[in-house]
């Protein structure tokens, strides 16, 4: 494949594939009930997701190994093991959010429930993992999420302040509910600086057989397209400060957010909605699968790749197996997904020191980077969002929770 | 009070996407259930300890009016009757401008 066409690809992957049911709620949420305020959190979150991002595959063409395996062997297992709880833990829940986001939008578009549709949808993304090939997942769901580029003519269409827009970008205290505010902030930034899309992105690399050729297309497709993703989340939030903010309407369920675009795109706007998000969980549930399950092949040193047969990576095919049937198992309870997903996203902001600072520590290490190691720039961005991000959670989801 | 706005307004952009044939019929009913029955919710938990400065018995009829106009704004999508429903559906903005005069007086009082 041409270096031109897997850049393209890559693109629209990233595009494709940014947005998941995390990302939407929560953006959602920011625009009805502070309208353009948190549009910086947005900002900060995809800013420290492109260097993530980047990192992430520079550290497989060069040392061509994952995230996960340089962990393991740069930390030993008992530290690798804690991260493995704190990361199992946050993934599996993001993973039930994702799934029952699915559920939810097939909820909206026929009337039957979400509990109803759990072993439906969990059967299938299951198949699509066992018969499917790592480009299928990486790929095929991404084409299909590109159906969410309607969030940006939809805010468009609604006519928004652009000046009142970009003074969101700049942080500033809001008037009334604090606590909300920093609550919702820490799950934007939750959901844009997702774990699971490192040890995605890094094993994919390795898949695909990076090597140093691939830095430059590795710095184009992580700062263009995650960049472009986050303007599709931010796009979420314009319209949702337009049309739910002035109507004093808050999202806290899903069907709430299905009428993000009925007024600027009458005809189809609901319906893009429904297969925006169907598409967008659909694509990150089975990111987070592959993702858990690369986790836990990775670290214990068993046999892995999305691209082999079942039959001769046993333990990593059973691992997926496993979790999908789990993850099922409290949507067919009723569990609401989009209580879920505002949990799991403010928990991921509150364990990405756990995931960022041993990664961090690899990418200056000149055993597994050599020259390719980190810059002050990357170092310095990072650690400053990590670190911000894990103060506003350590001290906001006691208050959200249990009362200031 | 914030929340029972909320899902009153959310009701009332239920109904007019409805009227607009932007939505399926039924979401449209499923979501108009939804917000009475939250409604009901948030109002039994604010009634049992509601703030001084609110009358309690005026709280309690607008709501229960107002759950009466979504119920049956529900009914009306299942008997597709567009002309009494957005009758109801004008009953409900009013309702909405009574409990919005409710809730900017206990703001006020506080």
């Amino acid at each position: 494949m041409s270096k031109v066409l897997q850049v393209t690809l890559g693109l629209i992957t990233s595009i494709g594939g940014f947005l998941e049911i995390g990302s939407v709620i929560t953006a959602a949420q920011a625009g009805a009930a502070f309208g353009y305020k948190l549009l910086w959190a947005i900002l900060l979150g995809t800013l420290c997701l492109v260097f993530l991002v980047e990192m992430s595959g520079r550290l497989a063409a060069v040392s061509k190994h994952t995230i996960v395996e340089a962990t393991r062997a740069r930390f030993g297992f008992p530290f690798f093991f804690i991260v493995t709880i704190g990361m199992g833990i946050v993934a599996f829940l993001v993973l039930i959010a994702e799934l029952g986001g699915i559920g939810l939008s097939l909820q909206i578009l026929t009337g039957i429930g979400f509990s109803w549709w759990a072993v439906a949808v969990s059967i299938v993304v299951w198949l699509l993992m066992w018969r499917g090939t790592f480009s299928l997942i990486e790929n095929g769901a991404s084409l299909l999420g590109l159906v969410t580029i309607s969030f940006v003519v939809a805010a468009i269409k609604l006519h928004p302040d652009w000046g009142s827009a970009a003074h969101g970008l700049i942080p500033s205290l809001p008037g009334h509910d604090k606590t909300k505010y920093w609550f919702v902030a820490v799950s934007i930034l939750g959901a844009s600086i997702s774990p699971y899309l490192m040890y995605f992105y890094s094993s994919g690399a390795v898949e695909d057989g990076w090597d140093e050729t691939y830095i430059p297309i590795n710095r184009i497709i992580a700062g263009i397209g995650m960049t472009f993703g986050g303007f599709l989340s931010m796009a979420v939030l314009v319209g949702a400060a337009l049309f739910f903010q002035p109507k004093g309407i808050q999202v806290d369920k899903f069907s709430q957010a299905a009428l993000l675009m009925t007024t600027a795109l009458p005809k189809w706007g609901f319906f893009l909605f429904a297969l925006s998000m169907l598409f967008a969980c659909l694509g990150a549930a089975l990111e987070i699968s592959l993702a858990i399950a690369y986790f836990f092949a990775q670290g214990f040193g068993w046999n892995w790749s999305e691209d082999m047969n079942p039959s001769r990576d046993a333990r990593f095919a059973f691992t997926y197996t496993i979790i999908i049937l789990l993850a099922a198992v409290p949507l067919l309870f009723g569990i609401d997904p989009v209580k879920v997903t505002v949990i799991s996203m403010a928990l991921t902001s509150a364990t990405l020191p756990l995931a960022i600072v041993p990664f961090l520590l690899l990418m200056n290490d000149p055993d597994y980077l050599r020259d390719q190691r980190n810059g002050w720039l990357s170092n310095t961005v990072v650690s400053i969002v990590i670190l911000i991000s894990f103060v506003l959670a350590i001290i906001s989801i006691p208050l959200e929770f249990f009362g200031s | 009070m914030d929340s029972i706005l909320s899902w009153i307004g959310t009701a009332g952009m239920t109904g007019e996407a409805w009227l607009r044939h932007t939505t399926p019929d039924k979401y449209s009913a499923q979501t108009l259930e939804l917000s009475s029955e939250t409604i009901l919710q948030i109002s039994t938990q604010l009634l049992k300890s509601p703030p001084s400065s609110v009358d309690s018995s005026a709280l309690d009829s607008t709501i229960t009016k107002t759950r009466k106009h979504i119920d049956q704004m529900a009914r009306l999508i299942r008997a597709k009757d567009s002309p009494a429903f957005a009758h109801q559906l004008d009953s409900l903005r009013a309702d909405q401008k009574i409990v919005k005069q409710l809730s900017d007086s206990i703001e006020a009082s506080q």
